[in-house]
């Protein structure tokens, strides 16, 4: 029979420590809640990539030139490890939808004449594939940011002439799973689109007719893809190639891939807190409950029950825990992995997104918790299988106080007599203390870990806005432009200053190791673009020689002085030896930095510019942005302050989610804790309470000297909290590819600041709980128990 | 040492056979050394000792004396530093922790001075904890109704006096129809009234049940209501006599 005594001693005791085990379960459950709905998300993401790229064919290696005869595709295909080529035209369009200030930037892509490409297949959605030259094929997100439908129309400059089209369908892309306009750092589906027509129309509108400028491939098992790119190169070298680009590095794909490297480590790390928190809690209830038990211990083990027996017993607890706590976790963790993948696929766009919940996500969560709830539980559940029978006939022998090397400085005097019982409860047992501190600093640290993401991005961009792209506004050119066209905008009425830019593609090469990267040619003197070194002073654009980034220094590694080989992927594709003399500060990217004479020399012109940096008169900014956007050789007029501006408005209401969350979780460790502690505290000290009742202490001074241990505990753990939640923001930052960004870790105060109000609230939250019953205190009750 | 233990077992081996034959629990050349950092002390001091089938047996000697110290052993609670320890034809001395295990739980009934019930279960529970595990157990309700307790059966042990907690105590005991009934200060803890309550019961469980039984006790007057009286001082046993007639507990005053 299953209840036979020794269970119904548990069901009872299980009753009496009921706020105790409930919030170990919550504890435990929020660990199985954060590991079910991250760690799903992610394995739901990455399946769905996988499959995705898949059955859509997701191109291994990407290539752009400026006009490709067709005929050029077969030797592509002849080279060894191509699987197969798909060529299209591929054009940069604005798209002037009604109502808003600002174009749309939009990338029309050609489909071959069957509408199915071999490589980056299109997922349709709704509609079909285009069938006259007047109708297209729209982004998903785009359509869905306008409301818009097949059969209605959108209006499209293409190559300066404005057309409307009709649209056909809706879909989706493995190319365009995160879908960003080049040179933005996030996504923004009202201004950024891509749009599919049929090749022979959009040839015909650039003029490509027999020709192709873009082209992607699949690599046959088992090829070299280093090998297959060096030849795509040298084929399209002739033709304005500026060299190929592997799958790891397409820019949706590498959003991905480190979105989803960064979910996978958080969704082992943050669950580990919340494993440690259960293990320590367990441990302490069930440690205090053996050693209240002793002399009952003893008694069964006198009157015939086996170690085994008795060990099993006192795990029961564990599962008096672990089955709520698990049940709890799960629906839990359903609920927030649904919502946490519906998140991500507003950014992520995949054609079936759904949340997978596998038996073997189930069985890691709860043989995880089990284990660690068992750790926690197994010292003390050892001592009580290893306690002799015989010895325990006697009751434990009192707790033992001492005077500790504090008092001895004579701070009694200072603290009073209540304040030194706190004092001694603490140094009498200055392990738990610690660990209890580091649960709770472990609970702020989460807090720190859920915001410092957001944090660092506002600061990378607030640092990046005050020291070095200070423009308020960027005009790109859909080709390089002569650089009067400086001087023409400088002469707009609202703008303050206008300097150009000149971006060149190149290779840079250093003993053996090489990086495709972007040279850019600044003006004199550069207000608006300056280069900042490390710590922050203004780095001057030499006459000679040129500047790298930090990153691209390291990783090519380079020093002051040294002379690479920079080759020019356009135009003459000249190679030059120029040297270092400088390294500059910047998180993202890796570009080289030199005067815009340098490198109109290096490309044999006299000179260029790509886009303008505008310094503009705040209260007309409106009006020379739109005034600007009239220009047809003008494809963009871009905001930096205003994108980032937008995409925290866009994020708002997910933040807040996130926040809410967060602070949940977290508050719910600190409440488990600080609870714990107090209910044993108050379980094991109520006599002396009591007593001092008796005495004439009042309630106010009884709950100090037995919350006061808390207090500290708290104290304690926030500067802990802080500085582990920092750190492992490092910690975590240090596993994301550091090629692409290297971000400083920045915590908001505004974060830190959270983080300690959420604490203090949780605990004092637990504290009146536990105070409520320290006011009903039965004196003569308490003083005649046992205990 | 080995070469003491292997002469102390030589010299008494007639005693060993002799004890193999009447009594149901023996000890030879017991001894029990408690380290406590620079000394040793000398709980037990080379003790012969048996209990024979059916008797009440009271065991009598000064606080210190080890009267504990020599249950614990004879009950598979503790093991000797030396001697040897017999129940029936089976020798204990060197069992193992399971072995010791089997044996309390199938033989062996204990009365503690401090009664030990288990505070989170009723009087019937308590019994229960011992009827789950044993092999032909008394029911619950029969073992409590044996000690006067039929009408407390769902009470807690808050709820119950020292008197009747302790008879919940021995209820528990009897339940698995022991072979030996060893009882540590039975009546220590509990006032004169009470205490020949309990002895009363233990008495009565004796004759009805014949179970052999071991009663630790200071108090020399109770030793009037034993078939045997061992008296014990400094680890050693001092003396043993046998009463001609058995007091009835009801009669003992202290
Ligand atoms: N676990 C122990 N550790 C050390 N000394 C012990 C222990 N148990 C008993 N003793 C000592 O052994 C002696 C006998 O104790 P005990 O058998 O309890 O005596 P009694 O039950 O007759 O009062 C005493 O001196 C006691 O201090
Ligand atoms: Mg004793």
């Amino acid at each position: 029979m299953w209840l036979n005594a020794l269970n119904r001693k548990l069901l009872r005791e299980t009753r009496t420590l009921k706020g105790q085990i409930f919030t170990i379960a919550v504890v435990l459950a929020s660990g199985i809640v954060c590991f079910i709905a991250l760690r799903g998300t992610y394995a739901s993401l990455l399946a769905s990539e996988l499959d995705y790229y898949d059955r859509f064919r997701f191109a291994d290696v990407f290539a752009q030139a400026e006009r490709v005869p067709e005929t050029l595709a077969r030797r592509v295909e002849a080279l060894p490890g191509v699987a197969t080529v798909q060529t299209r035209v591929a054009k940069d369009v604005t798209l002037p939808i009604e109502g808003l200030s600002h174009p749309a930037y939009g990338r029309m892509l050609s489909l071959p004449p069957s509408g199915v490409p071999t490589t980056n297949a299109i997922y349709l959605k709704k509609g079909r594939l285009p069938e006259r030259d007047d109708e297209v094929v729209l982004l998903e997100a785009f359509a869905e940011a306008y409301g818009l439908e097949p059969g209605h129309h959108v209006p499209v400059v293409v190559n300066g002439k404005r057309r409307s089209f009709r649209i056909a369908g809706i879909a989706l892309s493995p190319e365009f799973v995160y879908a960003i306009r080049p040179g933005a750092l996030v996504d923004d589906p009202k201004r950024h689109t891509v749009l599919w027509m049929q090749r022979s129309a959009l040839a015909t509108a650039f003029q490509l007719g027999g020709a192709f400028d873009d082209v992607s491939l699949k690599l046959a098992p088992g090829a070299s893809e280093k090998s297959v790119r060096e030849g795509l190169d040298r084929l399209l070298a002739p033709f304005g190639g500026n060299g190929s680009i592997a799958r790891k590095d397409q820019i949706s794909n590498r959003i991905v891939s480190q979105e989803l490297d960064q979910l996978g480590v958080l969704s082992t790390m943050v669950p580990a807190v919340f494993v440690g928190v259960t293990a320590f809690l367990v441990n302490l209830v069930l440690g205090r409950m053996i050693r209240l038990q002793r002399p009952e211990i003893a008694t069964l083990k006198a009157i015939g029950y086996s170690n085994v027996e008795i060990g099993r017993h006192y795990l029961g607890l564990v599962f008096v825990v672990l089955l709520p706590g698990s049940v709890l976790g799960l629906a839990g963790g359903l609920m927030l992995g649904h919502f946490v993948l519906a998140l991500y696929g507003t950014t992520f766009r995949f054609p079936n997104l759904e949340f997978n919940l596998t038996a073997g996500l189930v069985a890691t969560a709860v043989v995880v918790s089990a284990v660690a709830a068992l750790a926690g539980a197994w010292g003390a559940v050892r001592s009580a299988v290893r306690l002799p029978p015989a010895e325990a006939m006697q009751p434990p022998a009192p707790a033992r106080y001492r005077r500790s090397v504090v008092e001895r400085l004579g701070v009694s005097a200072l603290i009073g007599t209540s304040g030194m019982m706190v004092l001694r409860e603490i140094t009498r047992r200055p392990f738990r203390t610690l660990l209890s501190s580091f649960g709770i600093a472990g609970a702020i640290s989460l807090l720190i870990l859920s915001h410092f993401g957001l944090d660092s991005l506002i600061s990378y961009f607030e640092g990046t806005f005050r020291r070095e792209q200070r423009q308020d506004l960027a005009v790109v050119f859909a080709k390089p432009v002569a650089p009067g066209v400086v001087a023409e905008l400088a002469r707009v009425p609202g703008v303050l200053t206008a300097e150009g830019l000149r971006a060149v593609p190149v290779r840079i090469r250093y003993e053996h190791r090489a990086r495709d990267s972007v040279m850019m040619g600044l003006p004199r003197p550069n207000t608006l673009r300056r280069l900042v070194g490390h710590g922050g002073p203004e780095v001057a654009v030499p006459a000679d020689g040129v500047v790298l980034t930090q990153t691209l220094g390291d990783v090519l590694g380079l020093r002051i002085g040294d002379r690479p080989e920079v080759e020019v992927r356009e135009g003459d594709r000249r190679t030059v030896r120029p040297v270092v003399v400088g390294f500059v500060d910047e998180s993202v990217g890796m570009s080289i930095y030199a005067q815009a004479g340098t490198l109109a020399a290096l490309e044999g012109d006299l000179g260029a510019v790509s886009s303008v940096l505008l310094k503009v008169d705040p209260l007309r900014t409106a009006q020379v942005d739109a005034q600007l956007r009239r220009s047809p050789s003008i494809i963009d007029v871009s905001d930096a302050r205003g994108d980032m501006q937008r995409m925290l408005d866009m994020n708002t209401s997910f933040m807040n989610v996130w926040t809410a969350i967060s602070i949940a979780l977290s508050a719910g460790v600190v409440f488990g804790v600080v609870y714990n502690n107090a209910r044993i505290g108050l379980a094991a000290r109520a006599r002396d309470l009591a007593s001092l009742r008796v005495l004439g202490f009042t309630r106010g001074e009884i709950s100090w000297i037995l919350l006061g241990n808390q207090a500290l505990e708290v104290a304690l753990a926030i500067p802990v909290g802080l500085w582990l939640g920092r750190a492992w923001a490092r910690q975590f930052m240090s596993t994301v590819d550091q090629e692409t960004f290297r971000w400083q870790v920045a915590i908001a105060p505004r974060t830190y600041l959270l983080s300690v109000v959420v604490t203090l609230f949780a605990a004092a939250a637990s504290a009146l709980w536990v105070r409520r019953s320290l006011d009903t205190l039965d004196l003569v009750a308490v003083l005649k128990a046992r205990e | 040492m080995d070469l003491a233990r292997h002469d102390a077992a030589a010299v008494s081996a007639p005693a060993v056979r002799a004890a193999e034959r009447s009594a149901i629990l023996a000890c030879v050349g017991l001894r029990k050394i408690y380290r406590m950092g620079e000394v040793d002390v000398r709980a037990l001091d080379g003790v012969d000792f048996e209990l024979r089938a059916g008797e009440f047996l009271v065991l009598l000697g000064p606080s210190g004396s080890g009267k504990s110290t020599l249950l614990n052993i004879l009950g598979g609670l503790d093991v000797p530093s030396e001697g040897r320890v017999f129940f029936g034809a089976e020798e204990l001395t060197d069992a193992a922790d399971d072995q010791l295990t089997a044996y309390r739980r199938h033989h062996v009934g204990f009365v503690f001075q401090f009664y030990n019930l288990v505070p989170s279960l009723t009087a019937r529970e308590n019994v229960a904890l011992v009827t789950d595990i044993a092999d032909d157990p008394l029911d619950p309700e029969e073992a409590l109704g044996l000690v006067g307790l039929a009408e407390r059966l769902d009470h807690f042990p808050t709820q119950l006096s020292g008197g009747e907690q302790q008879r919940v105590a021995i209820a528990r005991a009897i339940a698995k129809r022991p072979s030996v009934l060893l009882c540590d200060e039975p009546t220590g803890a509990l006032d004169f009234r009470t205490g020949i309550l309990v002895l009363e019961v233990l008495d009565r469980i004796n004759r009805e049940l014949g179970t052999a039984t071991a009663v630790i006790t200071h108090n020399a007057p109770i030793a009037a209501a034993a078939d045997r009286v061992v008296t014990l001082g400094d680890g050693r046993v001092y003396g043993t006599r046998t009463n001609a007639t058995r007091a009835r507990a009801s009669d003992l005053r202290w």
